[in-house]
């Protein structure tokens, strides 16, 4: 029915320069909330408007419902946009905005109005509101405003660019699940930019992750934080970030803040298969473990006899950021000086200039080729 | 914890804004005054005078001196058919040309709208109407252009049948205006292109999103926009067009008859032909406060065009 | 899960598609059409060139002459006759565009920056200025001049022309004044800067381009003016305008002669027009237009 596909699509902006979309390949399927995420010049919205029909391809296709619609004009493709900076028509009223691709389609006068009023409804705009100008209202109800402009239309895809980037935090949280909510409600197959992770993962049905005009991982938002498949996905997805630290690989693990730290056979083997002198690690903060009973706890042991089969890592105490629930301990890492973030219980904190020695589960542990970032899996 | 037990909404406090103060205000009113003043000695001394003179009989081809004479000034003014005629032309005129140099301004500035091979040349090819000097554009469509056995314009009309026309008898009013129109066209477009280029382009393609095509996204999103932007123009082009001089004086001077004569031709000869400077100056009384009333009406509508910046 | 993509050839260009040939044959159309437009405007302009070029002979045929032999003897007939006019001109335009600066800029000063209370009525007192038609005290102001003895003295056009730009300069400064951002003048106050200091230091440097603008604007209009200049003035203060008409004999052939004495006085204020094209919309609208 309305299901999407971008096969091989490529957009190129001048003649030698890098494409801002390449060879994108993507299957959305109907009904889903698709993320498309990333940061600036990821080519997020390129890829957008590339299916709005408002920037041409200049390789590969674009599908709608199993159509090709490479060459359809932007109004024959039954989508429906919402713009980052809202494009309200400013000498329009409001009801006058929402209806206005529906008087473009010749729909009869009552119709209209009776669409616009349901829309409002849904979005809980006051019909008030409906009567006055865009200028006139405030940036959530001109948000709100653009949101309607697209649903009345019932279209077969919704776009929208980042709607909630000008919205304040606390607006931009209550909006976020609106929209999750509304969508869920009229099943409409949705494709979403942003370059926001905690929106990402909180929305989509699946995420696909951009950088520089490829993709890089598309997946649901679970198996892109547990499973990233390269080191740019790992560091994107999850705040605060997974710390990535180059080091260099020793007997049965890899260096570490002093330590031998152990890695997983696999790991391992992978690694010498690609003859590697060196990985990137990368831990999650929530995964460095405060030990029981006090900062330096029981002696690290490197590996030897430890049922879980964990790594210690060590270093002092630098900064405290406190999240009521939680706290974030910045640390300086043993030997190498390296900054690391661990997360924990916030009443569980130490002070700054504290020694501390984390446990980290060894199948916790991710690992990556340090030049194309790849992950190190069996 | 202490409770809140009363509450009663607390007393009203006079606060006013702190008034400022007088060095600070004449401070201000310092660098206004040199302008401010210079403008009321030269601009409303010459009125007063006027004023004055409109009184008296005066004719500067005879010796005796200015006398007060009442109203009898402006008794001729209202009375006379040439000065009606004056101001009736004035009007055919400027209302006219603005309107036609306004639809030709809209139509040019969304030809110049469009990115094409050699537009700034174009631009700068079509606002040199506007640079020429009014008096070399007069004497130049009076002669070379039109002239009925050397123009130019009867040499390119002529596979239209056109045949020797000499434009300044038969069609003079029509010629004036049309240089009127040639000059101020450019005007016209440079301030609609201004405003369509200050239109934003993501409302635009909301609009082809919309499925808007390109006739509907004009009349529903552009036309509108551009409204303040016309309003400005005809508003500037017509206190600029109705005190035109130069066309009327070097390419008709008035005529044939009276039938080019608008207020300031009218005026011109009333002084230099006439030497009645009573009668010129009554003239100018009666059209200064007709310029009133319609400025009135026209600098409301200018606040709300400029809409007003604060500092 | 969808494996990361690895890095693949360069995208090729594509073949032209249907719609792209459409396209670029609607812009050629549209381009030929404001080509067309944009000669048909300046073919006046062109004629008047041409035809300076021309011996009078060759100015006034039937059917009118696009090939011929130039000649400079109608320009070198103009520059022998045009000494006292363009001295004047110079005079008169440069002289009254110096005096609206020096008096413009402190008004705008005045009414925007550090606005005086009533600062829109200031402002409609001198559009209002504008829009009253000199020409109505045209009589009266001559027999004024006459007695002041300023009849036929380039300093009464000096005077007049200041009046007739001061209004237009003052709105065109003001918008200038108020792009400075606030911010700037804030920085300069804390710096311990005074007003004077402020208007040299901060002001002044940011709107020159602006400044430079309203000049050519000024001189636009003072170059071009005929009424004030005709009825004013005889000999001693008569003006490039002038000099045009006195080209126009009462009899005898003349047409080449008068177009290159309009070439000559049109020239300078079309290539200033050119060059501050830019700003030309806005010292149009008196600032109202960016």
């Amino acid at each position: 029915m309305a299901q999407v596909k971008y096969v091989s699509a490529s957009r190129v902006y001048a003649k030698d320069a890098p494409p801002a979309v390449d060879t994108l390949d993507l299957d959305i399927k109907d009904g889903e909330f698709m993320v498309l995420v990333g940061p600036s010049g990821s080519g997020k919205t390129t890829a957008l408007r590339m299916l709005a029909g408002l920037e041409p391809l200049d390789g590969g296709r674009v599908e709608i419902g199993e159509k090709d619609v490479t060459f359809v004009p932007p109004k024959d493709r039954d989508i429906a946009m919402v713009f980052q900076n809202y494009a309200l028509y400013p000498q329009k009223t409001v009801a006058e905005n929402m209806a206005f691709a529906l008087k473009m389609q010749h729909v009869p006068k009552d119709e209209r109005s009776r669409r616009v009023r349901e829309a409002a409804k849904l979005l809980d705009l006051d019909e008030k509101l409906l009567d006055r100008k865009p200028k006139a209202l405030s940036g959530g109800q001109r948000q709100r405003v653009a949101m309607g402009r697209a649903i009345v239309r019932e279209p077969k895809v919704f776009l929208m660019d980042e709607p909630l980037s000008n919205l304040d935090a606390k607006l931009r949280v209550q909006t976020r699940s609106q929209i999750a909510e509304l969508q869920r409600r009229l099943g409409i197959t949705t494709v979403y930019v942003t370059h926001d992770q905690v929106e990402a993962m909180t929305m989509g049905h699946r995420v696909a992750v951009l950088a520089g005009g490829h993709l890089q991982q598309c997946d649901t938002p679970r198996q892109l934080y547990d499973n990233p498949v390269n080191q740019f996905v790992a560091g994107f997805i999850g705040s605060p970030a997974m710390n990535l630290l180059k080091v260099p690989l020793a007997e049965g693990g890899a260096r570490l803040a002093g330590t031998t730290f152990p890695l997983p056979p696999h790991v391992r083997a992978a690694a010498g298969q690609a003859d590697l002198r060196e990985i990137v690690i990368g831990i999650r903060p929530e995964h460095l473990h405060l030990p029981d009973g006090g900062p330096a706890g029981p002696g690290p042991r490197a590996g030897a006899g430890d049922p879980a089969g964990s790594g210690a890592v060590s270093g002092e105490v630098t900064l405290i950021e406190e999240l009521g629930a939680d706290a974030l301990l910045h640390v300086r890492l043993a030997e190498t000086g390296d900054l690391i973030v661990a997360r924990t219980e916030g009443r569980r904190t130490l002070p700054p200039g504290q020694q501390v020695t984390f446990r980290v589960s060894r199948d916790d542990v991710f690992a990556f080729h340090p030049e194309t970032g790849a992950r190190l899996a069996g | 914890m202490t409770v809140l037990e009363d509450l009663a909404p607390p007393p009203k406090v006079e606060i006013q804004p702190r008034e400022i103060s007088r060095r600070e205000l004449w401070q201000r009113r310092l660098p206004l005054l040199p302008a401010l003043v210079y403008t009321v000695v030269v601009t409303q001394i010459p009125f007063l005078v006027t004023l004055w003179y409109s009184f008296q009989s005066y004719f500067w081809n005879t010796p005796a001196p200015a006398h007060f004479t009442g109203l009898s000034n402006y008794k001729t003014v209202f009375t006379s058919p040439a000065f009606r005629g004056a101001l009736v032309r004035s009007v055919v005129m400027t209302v006219t040309a603005v309107i036609v140099a306004m639809i030709l301004g809209v139509c040019f500035a969304v030809l110049l709208d469009r990115k094409f091979l050699g537009r700034s040349i174009v631009r700068t090819l079509m606002i040199t109407p506007f640079l020429v000097m009014p008096a070399a554009a007069a004497l130049i469509w009076a002669g070379p252009m039109l002239d009925p056995n050397f123009g130019l314009i009867n040499w390119l009309l002529q596979p239209f049948g056109v045949h020797h026309v000499a434009w300044l008898s038969t069609h003079a009013l029509g010629s004036v205006i049309l240089v009127m129109i040639w000059q101020w066209t450019p005007f016209m477009m440079l301030i609609v292109l201004a405003g369509l280029q200050s239109q934003p382009p993501e409302t635009l393609e909301a609009a082809k999103v919309d499925g808007a095509g390109a006739f509907a996204t004009f009349r529903e999103l552009t036309f509108p926009h551009l409204r303040p932007y016309i309003e400005l123009g005809v508003l500037l082009g017509s206190i600029y067009l109705v005190n035109v001089f130069d066309a009327v004086r070097l390419m008709t001077n008035g005529g044939p008859g009276t039938s080019t004569t608008n207020l300031p031709f009218y005026l011109y000869q009333e002084v230099n032909n006439a030497f009645d400077i009573g009668g010129a100056a009554a003239t100018g009384v009666v059209t200064v406060i007709l310029t009133i009333i319609v400025a009135t009406f026209a600098l409301r509508m200018f606040a709300r065009v400029f809409q007003f910046e604060e500092a | 899960m969808t494996a990361v993509s690895v890095r693949p050839d360069a995208v090729r260009a594509r073949e032209p598609r249907p719609q792209k040939i459409r396209e670029m044959s609607g812009n050629v159309g549209w381009a030929v059409l404001a080509w067309v437009v944009g000669i048909a405007f300046f073919l006046p302009v062109l004629w008047m060139v041409l035809t300076a070029f021309k011996p009078e002979s060759a100015a006034q045929t039937w059917p009118p002459k696009f090939i011929f032999s130039p000649t400079l003897a109608q320009f070198r007939l103009v520059f022998s006759g045009w000494g006292p006019y363009v001295t004047h001109s110079l005079i008169a335009t440069t002289v009254s565009t110096l005096l609206v600066l020096v008096l413009g800029v402190p008004a705008a000063y005045a009414l925007s920056v550090h606005p005086v209370p009533r600062w829109r009525d200031g402002l409609f007192f001198f559009i209002s200025t504008k829009m009253l038609p000199i020409v109505a005290a045209i009589g009266p102001l001559y027999v004024l001049a006459l007695h002041v003895h300023l009849l036929d003295s380039i300093w009464l056009l000096i005077i007049l022309y200041t009046a007739m730009n001061l209004p237009l300069a003052i709105w065109l400064i003001r918008s200038f004044m108020l792009e400075v951002p606030k911010e700037m003048l804030e920085a300069a106050d804390l710096d311990g800067a005074s007003r004077v200091r402020e208007m040299t230091e901060v002001i002044l440097p940011v709107i020159s381009p602006g400044l430079v603008s309203t000049a050519l604007i000024c001189v636009i209009f003072a170059w071009n003016e005929l009424f004030l200049a005709l009825n004013l003035t005889v000999t001693n203060a008569a003006t490039m305008p002038m000099f045009l008409i006195s080209s126009v004999p009462q009899e005898g052939l003349y047409l080449a002669h008068l177009s290159a004495a309009a070439t000559v006085a049109s020239v300078p204020v079309i290539i200033v027009g050119w060059i501050a094209q830019r700003s030309l919309v806005r010292g149009l609208s008196m600032g109202a237009i960016k």
